[in-house]
């Protein structure tokens, strides 16, 4: 893991998405916020990726090849309870919101999504854990 | 002739009529009556000196010494005279005869003795000739004789004397006794002349007539009598008279002076008269009690037989109390048939009568009545009342009698509104089952037709024969047999309900008809099923119906189930469609903002450009999908008939996807042979270019894809073969189906709209041709598409111009 420049360990993201669109433009952005950004392209990358790395949290898309993002959430958080994981989905209805926060999402983020409530969300988490 | 005896034996007299004082009177009264007694043959007076007991003992002694005494003087006359014996003689044979007439024979044996001694003492004592002695013992012997003889024959007259009035005596006993009978008798007696005049009459009589006997003595038997039977008893008065007939006999009215009519037996005969002419015999019985026996007994015969005879109590009433009117000697006759009608009549007597329920009677100078209850069940349910404006006394035998005749028509009353509901029952059943329009049938315990009636034969068309013989028969068995499939009882087993199933059958006319029977079983009196009722409608009108709307029904719900899975797939589509926008907006919508916030490099500006642009295009050719698709669907889809030539679009899709693609190795097998078709050339291009971009997506790195045509029949055969990963057979039925690949797991990664496939199919099917697919998990897929190759082919393109 990166170094911050305080020398604390840097907050890492795993951005789990088979949109790669998506994964560079939440690199870019998490990156340029000065976080440690990890790219998974489908449900069971992600899980291997978060159980093997242990990111600081997890930014998870649903709809993805393989298993999707709730499942691959219900296998880490299995393993790894304490994982913050922010789901991100284009599936927007706010039905669908509680039915990812009763999955046991920490949050959620609808797609599309303006780049400071991204950073928000994940500064947010990140105060969390500092904490 | 013995008359009095041979009347009175068949008159019944009546104990303790006549007071006990009164014989002696009665036998002193009649005394006179002798004089008219045929059998007594004259005046029988006691006779003096016959009397046994009351001469003394000293008389008898003078009688019986006084014949010596007489001999002694007559000797003593001839001695001192000293005639001769034959001249004393004749005295001494006069003493004796007349002792032997009165004396018995001892006595004048003795006297005789005497006499002859003393006409023997005087030739004795002379001492004269023999022949005086001699004579002397004749003569002695002479009076011996006459003695003897004459004494014999007067003790036999004397005998025949006395056994002369013995019998007078007790015939004049038997005499007595008659008359006191006759005064004691409880039947009237009355001698009468010919005209009918009463010259004797008996207290009975005198009782009944209500007059007195004196004042009776004289009267006509026909003035008493009450005025309409006047002529009948002056009648039979001149009949008897004429001697056209000996007795009479009759029931008449007689009339007391006080009013009251006295029904009575008469009897009239002529007698003949002791000093030949004759009288009349009259003969009569107070009948009051005789004739109120009959009439009580005429009275309940005359109700019994109106009830017998009467269908109810109204009509039987007017009879009824014209019974009791008639019969009872009765002036009105009412009926009250509720309390309220007997209270409102201010009547009270009969209203006493309904709050008693028993029998009462009011007796009074102006007016008499007697109402009584009629009971049913211990219920008064009316009270009859007679009245009459005489006074008039309801003896005890009345009243039990008019109570029991209430209780009888109370009986009467239940009886003939048990039978009058009966008849109303049976005539509402008889009307329903002749003119119900439901057919019904009576039908015995082993299923035969016992009846049906009108509508039934009608409905089935069949007369009652071939009703019985084989239309119905027909109809229990599918009775039956529908019973059966319904789990419900079969007729034979015995049906307890109303058993309702529905059977087809056939009509006389040959057409069939849905029957709805409904059977009812009717018990007899114990309970045990004795027929049953079968209710039979046609239903089949219903039925038809019925079959139409739950078709209809059938319909509607698999509508409404087309709609629910349209509404569900139109849902899931628009959850789809906007996840498909929202994911592709997302890299428009990120990358812009970081393009407009700045302080990119030229390189990263480039690059976010390019995302912005594809997910653009992306987005554009999916609303551009849906619109194709949503416009074929509707039929609104606009194509252009055009000449193809299918060969060429498929070299210019290899091409073209050769451009794009490097890791995918493209082969065509083209039959140059293929004719130019008729078609809509762009369409036809989207179509090959959504196969070939299909199957390069599928396709792994190194896979190859293979385009062939051919001529198969009347239809240009175009196929896209890939080595790809191959469909799953669970989901090669939903290949065409619109986001299909969204939902299956397997192919997620491969970007599209999910609605190629189903473009492409509608397009080769509005060309008039056929689309399928054949894959094989992890060996490829093959899709295939024809297109009509003749120009009628090409006419029946289903394209739609403009």
């Amino acid at each position: 893991m990166a170094e911050s420049p305080n020398g604390a360990a840097k907050f890492t993201v795993l951005v789990a998405d088979d949109n790669e669109v998506a994964q560079r433009l939440c690199k870019r952005v998490l990156e340029k916020a000065g976080y440690g950004v990890l790219i998974a392209a489908d449900g069971l990358q992600a899980v291997d990726i978060a159980l093997a790395q242990k990111p600081s949290m997890i930014l998870m898309d649903v709809a993805m090849p393989g298993i999707d993002g709730l499942e691959a959430m219900r296998r880490i958080k299995t393993e790894v309870p304490a994982m913050p994981i922010v789901i991100a989905s284009a599936h927007s209805m706010a039905s669908d919101r509680e039915r990812f926060l009763a999955a046991g999402a920490d949050n959620v983020l609808s797609k599309p999504f303006r780049l400071a409530d991204l950073i928000s969300i994940v500064e947010q988490l990140a105060h969390a854990g500092s904490m | 002739m013995g008359w009095p005896v041979a009347t009175a034996g068949h008159i019944s007299l009546r104990n303790g009529f006549l007071k006990p004082a009164e014989p002696r009177k009665v036998a002193t009264t009649l005394w006179g009556l002798r004089t008219f007694h045929a059998a007594r043959g004259g005046e029988a007076g006691e006779s003096p000196g016959m009397g046994q007991g009351s001469a003394s003992r000293t008389r008898i002694l003078v009688r019986r010494a006084t014949p010596f005494a007489a001999i002694a003087a007559i000797f003593a006359v001839q001695t001192l005279a000293d005639p001769q014996p034959v001249l004393a003689f004749p005295l001494y044979l006069a003493v004796v005869l007349l002792v032997s007439l009165q004396q018995d024979i001892a006595e004048s044996l003795a006297v005789a003795g005497a006499a002859a001694v003393a006409g023997l003492v005087a030739p004795l004592a002379a001492g004269d000739q023999t022949s005086d002695l001699a004579t002397a013992i004749v003569l002695g012997a002479v009076l011996a004789g006459v003695a003897l003889g004459t004494s014999t024959l007067s003790r036999r007259a004397r005998a025949r004397a006395s056994e002369m009035h013995r019998r007078l005596d007790e015939l004049a006993d038997a005499e007595q006794q008659l008359r006191t009978t006759l005064e004691s008798a409880g039947v009237g007696l009355a001698l009468a002349d010919l005209d009918g005049r009463f010259t004797q009459v008996n207290p009975a009589l005198a009782a009944i007539l209500g007059r007195g006997r004196d004042e009776l003595t004289g009267m006509s038997a026909v003035e008493v009598t009450a005025e309409q039977d006047r002529p009948a008893v002056a009648g039979a008065v001149a009949l008897i008279r004429r001697g056209d007939v000996a007795r009479w006999e009759g029931q008449v009215t007689q009339q007391r002076p006080d009013g009251v009519a006295v029904p009575v037996a008469l009897f009239m005969a002529k007698l003949p008269g002791s000093a030949g002419a004759p009288a009349l015999l009259i003969q009569a019985s107070d009948a009051t009690d005789s004739r109120r026996a009959d009439a009580l007994r005429d009275c309940a015969a005359a109700v019994r037989g109106i009830i017998a005879a009467s269908p109810g109590l109204e009509p039987a009433m007017p009879g009824l109390l014209a019974a009791f009117r008639e019969n009872l000697g009765w002036h009105k006759g009412h009926y009250s048939s509720s309390r309220a009608e007997a209270l409102t009549a201010g009547d009270e007597l009969a209203a006493r009568v309904w709050q008693a329920g028993l029998l009462a009677a009011e007796v009074d100078t102006g007016r008499s009545a007697v109402a009584f209850p009629v009971i049913d069940t211990g219920e008064v349910v009316g009270v009859i009342e007679l009245s009459s404006p005489a006074m008039k006394r309801v003896a005890d035998d009345e009243a039990s009698m008019l109570s029991r005749a209430g209780v009888e028509i109370g009986q009467f009353i239940r009886r003939a509104e048990t039978a009058q509901a009966l008849r109303r029952s049976e005539a509402d059943h008889r009307a329903i089952f002749e003119r119900s329009p439901i057919g019904i049938a009576r039908v015995g315990g082993d299923g035969e037709l016992l009846e049906a009636n009108p509508s039934l034969l009608q409905m089935l068309e069949h007369d009652a024969d071939s009703m019985r013989t084989g239309a119905w028969p027909d109809m229990m068995r599918a009775y039956d047999q529908a019973a059966a499939r319904l789990g419900k009882s079969t007729f034979l087993a015995g049906v307890t309900d109303g058993n309702s199933v529905q059977v087809r059958a056939a009509t006389g006319a040959g057409t069939w008809l849905w029957m709805q029977m409904t059977a009812t079983s009717i018990p007899d009196s114990t309970g045990r099923p004795e027929h049953v009722l079968v209710m039979v409608e046609d239903v089949t009108a219903v039925r038809e119906t019925s079959d139409k709307l739950a078709e209809a029904l059938e319909a509607q719900r698999a509508a409404i189930a087309n709609l629910e899975k349209l509404d569900t797939t139109k849902s899931e589509f628009l959850s789809i469609v906007s996840h498909e926008f929202r994911t592709a907006l997302t890299g428009i919508q990120g990358f812009s903002e970081l393009i407009r916030d700045g302080g990119l490099e030229p390189d990263e500006v480039r690059a976010y450009g390019g995302y912005i642009f594809n997910d653009a295009d992306r987005v554009n050719r999916l609303i551009g999908d849906m619109l194709d698709l949503d416009r074929m669907e509707s039929g609104r889809m606009t194509m252009r008939a055009a000449d193809v030539d299918i060969n060429d679009i498929l070299m210019e899709a290899i091409a073209r996807a050769s451009t794009a693609t490097v890791t995918v190795e493209f082969k065509s097998d083209l039959d140059p042979r293929l004719p130019i078709v008729a078609g809509d050339r762009d369409r036809l291009i989207q179509v090959v270019s959504n196969l070939v971009n299909n199957a390069v997506k599928y396709s792994p790195e190194g896979g190859t894809v293979t385009l062939t045509s051919r001529v198969e029949g009347k239809y240009a055969l175009i196929s896209v073969t890939d080595t790809g990963i191959g469909i799953p057979p669970e989901e090669i039925g939903h290949v065409f189906e619109r986001f299909r690949r969204v939902r299956s797991g397997a192919a997620q990664s491969i970007p599209g709209t999910g609605l190629g496939l189903t473009i492409v199919k509608q397009i080769v099917e509005m060309h008039g041709g056929r689309i399928w697919v054949e894959s094989a998990v992890g060996h490829g897929s093959s899709f295939h598409f024809t297109m009509p190759l003749a120009p009628e082919g090409a006419a029946a393109l289903q394209l739609r111009h403009g």
